[in-house]
C-alpha cells in the first residue's frame, strides 16, 4: 500500500506555508480545525471532527510561555488525523500517533528561532544603514520563505509514508502496547492542565478548580454548561472586586 | 495634549503588523526584536522622513531584546509609538526611556497575557470547540476562529488606547486596583475552567478485582474508588503531575515518555 501523494503534498504545504498570523495559524492548524478540513477530504466530516477534537484534547492548557512551545499541536493533527482517517483508526489510536508528532514539530520551532538570529544580524547591519526596507523583509519574508522551504519536503515525506508504517506498527504492535498507548491517551491532557496549575493556581484559588472538578463528577454537567457558571462566578467576583475598591476610596 | 503627527491609522496599521508578524522572526538571541522594529518601521518613517540619522537611531535602539505576549503587549506599541512621536516633536525624550519603558513593560503584560489571555481565554475557546466537535458538531472546527477574532479587536483598542494614554496613566493602569482586579478574577475563570476540563477529559480508571476467599465474589476496585470519591484516579494523576512541575525540572517530553512507558507496563500487568 502506497501513501497518497496529492494529499502529502496539501499537509505539508498546510503546515509549512501558513506560518504567519498571531493567533490566526494557531486557529487554523488547531486539531479541531483540522479535524473539520481533512474530514471534508475523507468525506466524513463526523469522524474526521471527533478524531480531531480527541487530539484537541491533549494540547487544551498548554502556553507557550516566551515562545518555549513543549509542543506543536498542528504537527500533531497534521500527521495524526489523515492517517486515522485514511486507515480508519478510532480515536484513541489516532491520538497515540500525535503525541510523538507533537513533540517532534517543537524541533521545527527551535530550528526557526535558530536561524532567525541569522536574520536578526543581517538587520543591525540594515539598521546602520537605515535600509527599513530589507529589515521589514527580515521579518517576514525571509524568515516566512526559508522555514516554508525547510519544512515541506519532511512533513511531506512524514505524511506520504505515514499510513504504510502505521498500517504496520498497527498490524504488529502487542495488545499491551496499543492498550497502554490508549491508557495514556487518557492521562496526557493532565499534562496541560497540570502546566496551568503550576502558573496561575495559587492556593487560594484552588478550591475553584475542585468545585468545577466534582461539578462534572457528580453532576455530569458539560463543558458549555460549567462556562455559563463560570463566567457567572467571575462577573459576580469582579463587581464584588471593584465595589471593594471603591469603598476603600471613599474611606 | 500636543500637536500629533501620527493619526489613528497609523497606530492600528503598526498594530495589525504586529499581530501578523509577531512570533515569525522569533529568534533565540532577542525574541521579538525584529518583529518590533517592523511593526513600528512605518511609523518611524513618518516621523523621521527628514532626519536619517534619527531613523538609524531608531531602528537600533528597537532592534534590542523584546518579548512579551502580544495581546496585550499592543498596548506597549501604543506608547511606544506615543513615546517616538513626543522625543521627534519635541526632543525632550531620552532615547533611554524608551528602552527602559519596553523592558519595564513587557514583563508585567507577558504575565497578564499569557495567563489571561493563552491560558484562559485560548483555553476556554478551544475546549468549548473539543466538546461540541467530539458529538461530530461541525461547530468544533469553526469555534478555534473566535480566538485570533479576539485577540485582533482586543490588541487594536490596546494599542489605541497605550497611544492615547501615554507612558504614565499606562503605568498607573498597569498597577491600578482595577488591574489587580481584572487579573485576580481572570486567574479563577481560567482555574476554574481547568477544574472542569480534567473532570471531563482526564481519564483513568483500573480493572482490577480481587476474588475474596472460595465464595467466588468479586470487589471491583474502581467501584470502591468510585464510592469513596468520583475520578479520584485522574485527579491523583493531575496533582501528581503538578508536584512534579514546582519540585523538579519541568521536562515535557520526559513527562510524556514516561506516562505512555507506565501505561503500557500497568496495561501488562492488568493494573490500567
Amino acid at each position: 500500500m502506497t501513501g497518497n501523494f496529492g494529499l502529502a503534498l496539501f499537509s505539508a504545504i498546510l503546515y509549512a506555508v501558513a506560518i504567519p498570523g498571531y493567533g490566526l495559524s494557531s486557529a487554523y492548524k488547531s486539531p479541531a480545525t483540522l479535524g473539520l478540513i481533512y474530514g471534508i477530504i475523507f468525506g466524513d466530516i463526523t469522524q474526521g471532527l471527533i478524531i480531531g477534537c480527541s487530539i484537541q484534547l491533549l494540547y487544551l492548557g498548554v502556553v507557550a510561555t516566551g515562545n518555549n512551545m513543549p509542543s506543536d499541536q498542528a504537527m500533531a493533527g497534521i500527521i495524526a488525523i489523515p492517517i486515522a482517517l485514511s486507515q480508519g483508526l478510532d480515536a484513541q489510536m489516532a491520538v497515540t500517533i500525535a503525541v510523538p508528532f507533537g513533540i517532534l514539530g517543537t524541533f521545527f520551532n527551535n530550528m526557526k528561532r535558530s536561524i532567525n538570529i541569522w536574520f536578526l544580524h543581517y538587520a543591525d547591519r540594515k539598521a546602520e544603514e537605515g535600509n527599513v526596507k530589507e529589515i521589514n523583509r527580515c521579518a517576514v519574508l525571509y524568515p516566512w520563505l526559508f522555514m516554508s522551504a525547510l519544512q515541506i519536503i519532511p512533513i511531506f515525506i512524514i505524511s506520504y509514508l505515514g499510513p504504510t508504517a502505521a498500517q504496520f506498527l498497527i498490524d504488529y504492535l502487542p495488545s499491551w502496547v496499543t492498550g497502554g498507548l490508549s491508557v495514556a491517551g487518557g492521562v496526557l491532557p493532565a499534562i496541560g492542565f497540570a502546566l496551568m496549575i503550576t502558573q496561575i493556581g495559587r492556593k487560594e484559588i484552588l478550591p475553584y478548580f475542585f468545585i468545577a472538578y466534582f461539578m462534572v463528577q457528580y453532576m455530569g454537567l458539560n463543558t458549555m454548561a460549567i462556562s455559563v457558571f463560570g463566567v457567572c462566578l467571575a462577573l459576580i467576583l469582579f463587581f464584588n472586586g471593584s465595589q471593594k475598591k471603591g469603598g476603600e476610596v471613599h474611606e | 495634549m500636543s500637536e500629533r503627527v501620527l493619526t489613528k491609522k497609523d497606530i492600528t496599521k503598526s498594530r495589525f503588523r504586529w499581530f501578523i508578524t509577531l512570533e515569525l522572526p522569533n529568534s533565540f538571541e532577542r525574541l521579538q526584536a525584529v518583529s518590533f522594529t517592523y511593526t513600528i518601521s512605518a511609523a518611524l518613517q513618518k516621523l523621521y522622513k527628514d532626519d536619517k540619522e534619527g531613523l538609524k537611531d531608531a531602528l537600533k535602539r528597537h532592534l534590542e531584546f523584546f518579548n512579551t505576549e502580544g495581546t496585550i503587549g499592543s498596548l506597549i506599541v501604543g506608547v511606544v509609538l506615543a513615546l517616538e512621536e513626543k522625543k521627534k516633536l519635541e526632543g525632550d525624550v531620552d532615547p533611554e526611556v524608551i528602552t527602559n519603558l519596553k523592558l519595564g513593560l513587557m514583563g508585567p503584560i507577558a504575565g497578564i497575557g499569557d495567563s489571561l489571555i493563552q491560558g484562559t481565554i485560548k483555553s476556554i475557546i478551544l475546549s468549548l470547540a473539543a466538546s461540541f466537535g467530539l458529538q461530530g458538531n461541525i461547530i468544533g472546527g469553526l469555534l478555534p476562529f473566535l480566538f485570533p477574532l479576539t485577540v485582533y479587536f482586543v490588541g487594536r483598542y490596546l494599542a489605541i488606547l497605550g497611544y492615547n494614554l501615554g507612558t504614565e496613566a499606562v503605568n498607573k493602569l498597569i498597577g491600578s486596583g482595577l488591574m489587580t482586579n481584572i487579573i485576580n478574577v481572570a486567574s479563577i475563570l481560567g482555574i476554574f475552567m481547568m477544574g472542569a476540563l480534567s473532570g471531563s477529559y482526564v481519564k483513568l480508571s483500573t480493572p482490577l478485582e480481587f476474588t475474596i476467599g472460595s465464595s467466588g465474589k468479586s470487589i471491583a476496585v474502581q467501584e470502591v474508588l468510585d464510592s469513596l470519591l468520583p475520578g479520584l484516579l485522574p485527579l491523583l494523576c493531575i496533582f501528581g503531575i503538578v508536584w512534579y512541575f514546582k519540585n523538579k525540572k519541568q521536562n515535557y517530553l520526559l513527562l510524556v515518555i514516561s506516562i505512555m512507558i507506565i501505561g503500557m507496563l500497568g496495561s501488562l500487568v492488568g493494573i490500567f
